[in-house]
């Protein structure tokens, strides 16, 4: 079966011949499924946002092929367009992208740009608002009259709208509260179970990201230094730590809690599911 | 990548010429390039090559950086030089065929006016080279500082030219980054009638004046909650300061001026 999408041997170099020149990524070999919900996480300038500006071509590899959908992106201009709105990439504050007059109109952009008929625009407009709780009353209103976490929503509304397989946030809870934070995760966490499509989150918070993937991987230095399952990655404690990353804090309690001679499981990544270990131990009354 | 383009060209080194006061810098430059239009002759434009070269060297910019900076005159260079050759009459002729005529005078005036050319753009690019937008900005200020007396607000346009100078980096990345954005949503600005491309700019025209007009609120806020009233009795954390230095690379810009008067009168003008 064909992936969402492959990355073949890429790398990445900016500003190449001039004193300037960055290897910002190296030989990355990455397979993402169908219906994935994976998580990117990597210290700042680690080469994340270069990694998913790859995913729609936005950037084009030094060297290596990008596949979307067993594609090259790069064969011709019409796949490299196509893969744009199969590809939806939501950059780090995309409210600052925000620029219609109204709200509706800003989240049909998207949209119109694919050239459909004003039916399914609405439609479609419509159906993301509902994704990211964007009342309808909201719609009609200018996007620089609403709040910073509203604008949030309304800006991810507009790459949603285009229904890409593949849905890319970079840093989306970047700069919100903690209970905004939490409602954007969760929204993004529905939309994944709602549609089924591939989600690619970067972020270096590790609460958020243990909430939302299944699948994590770690860029370190342009390279891919870990990949596999949330208990794999996160049970590298130390070496993640080497890389100026580190564990959800949870995580962290739990350990040590077990130092303290309690047996308590080392996978506890969430604060939910602390929640529960810990009353089903209370409950089971294995602890006095 | 638009992020490449070098703002104010300042070119890292310790050199004495990075050394010496923006003041004096400024003040040299402006000596010496009048200076290069007081030569008359070959011998008193040498001293001012010589000067030059003797700048260059202890410049600490390699030559091929300096090389770079006389790219975008080379066009003129050479409109110049073809003019002067076959429009200006005297002397010797040489050549001559139809209207045009190769003279002496020509080919003297053909050279005189490269060297002089070059001479007065590798100078300025010195000047550049060898300060940051920043100290420029503040030896202009200082310079122009008796126009005060005159209720020119000079510490306030120096400041403009300052916060305008800081931002052109900043503006360009967020060009590219709502650039980039749009074109994830599907903007396409590279085909279309040129009315299409006009109005395809709109999505990226708009973000970037809002982002601007917030940054420049909250520059405003930020300089008001640090007390900013403007330029008067504001100290400064670097004092700048005239030192031996200085001196003496002003005296030996006056020795080379002296040079550049005597051998004019000595000598015969060619030009
Ligand atoms: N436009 C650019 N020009 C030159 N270098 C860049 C550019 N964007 C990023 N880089 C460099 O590439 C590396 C990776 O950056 P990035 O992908 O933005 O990292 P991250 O998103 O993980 O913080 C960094 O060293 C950064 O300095
Ligand atoms: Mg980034």
């Amino acid at each position: 079966m064909n992936c969402a999408i492959e990355i073949r041997n890429l790398s990445h170099l900016y500003s190449p011949g001039t004193p300037s020149q960055v290897t910002a990524l190296k030989d990355i070999n990455l397979r993402i499924g169908h219906g994935e919900i994976l998580g990117i996480i990597g210290h700042t300038g680690s080469g994340k946002s270069t990694l998913i500006s790859h995913f729609n071509g936005l950037l084009k590899p030094s060297s290596g092929t990008v596949l979307v959908d067993g594609e090259d992106i790069h064969k011709d201009k019409e796949t490299l367009r196509s893969s744009r709105f199969k590809v939806g990439l939501c950059f780090q504050y995309p409210e600052y992208q925000l620029f219609e007059e109204t709200v509706f109109k800003d989240i049909a952009f998207g949209p119109k740009n694919m050239k459909l008929s004003d039916d399914e625009i609405k439609q479609r407009v419509l159906r993301a608002a509902q994704y990211t709780g964007v009342p309808e009353e909201m719609l009609e209103k200018s996007p620089f009259d609403l709040s910073g976490g509203e604008k949030r929503r309304v800006a991810i509304a507009g790459v949603m709208a285009m229904e890409p397989q593949v849905l890319v946030f970079d840093e989306p809870a970047a700069g919100l509260d903690p209970s905004g934070r939490k409602a954007l995760i969760n929204l993004i966490k529905d939309y994944h179970k709602k549609t089924g499509c591939t989600v690619i989150v970067v972020s270096h918070s590790m609460e958020d990201i243990a909430r939302l993937a299944d699948r994590l991987i770690v860029i370190n230095g342009g390279t891919i230094a870990m990949d596999g399952s949330l208990h794999d990655v996160f049970s590298r404690s130390e070496e993640l730590a080497g890389m100026g990353l580190d564990v959800p804090e949870v995580t962290k309690i739990f350990a040590q809690i077990r130092e303290r001679g309690f047996d308590v499981p080392l996978d506890v990544y969430s604060v939910e599911y602390a929640e529960k270990t810990i009353l089903s131990m209370l409950e089971g009354g294995n602890v006095q | 990548m638009i992020s490449d383009i070098t703002f104010g060209q300042y070119y890292p080194a310790k050199s004495v010429l990075h050394k010496a006061d923006p003041r004096i810098k400024l003040l040299l430059t402006f000596l010496m390039i009048v200076f290069l239009f007081v030569c008359k002759n070959f011998f008193s434009l040498a001293v001012m090559v010589f000067v030059t070269v003797l700048a260059t060297v202890f410049s600490g910019v390699p030559f091929k950086v300096i090389l770079k900076s006389i790219r975008p005159v080379l066009v003129i260079l050479i409109f110049t030089t073809f003019l002067n050759i076959f429009y200006t009459k005297g002397g010797t002729v040489y050549f001559e065929f139809w209207k045009f005529s190769v003279t002496e005078k020509g080919i003297n005036n053909a050279v005189f006016t490269v060297i002089r050319i070059i001479t007065l753009v590798v100078l300025s690019s010195l000047l550049t080279y060898t300060t940051t937008p920043t100290d420029l900005t503040t030896g202009l200020e200082r310079l122009l500082s008796p126009l005060n007396l005159i209720h020119i607000k000079v510490h306030t346009l120096a400041m403009m030219m300052t916060l305008a100078l800081r931002f052109i980096p900043t503006l360009i990345e967020e060009t590219e980054r709502i650039m980039n954005a749009q074109k994830a949503r599907g903007a396409d600005l590279e085909t279309g009638s040129l009315i299409q491309r006009a109005k395809a700019l709109i999505p990226i025209f708009v973000p970037l004046m809002v982002s601007s007009f917030r940054r420049a609120y909250e520059l405003a806020f930020a300089m008001t909650c640090r007390c900013y009233t403007g330029g008067e009795g504001r100290t400064r954390m670097k004092q700048m300061k005239l030192s031996a230095r200085d001196f003496v690379l002003l005296a030996l810009c006056l020795i080379a001026c002296a040079g550049v008067i005597v051998l004019n009168i000595f000598f015969e003008p060619v030009i």
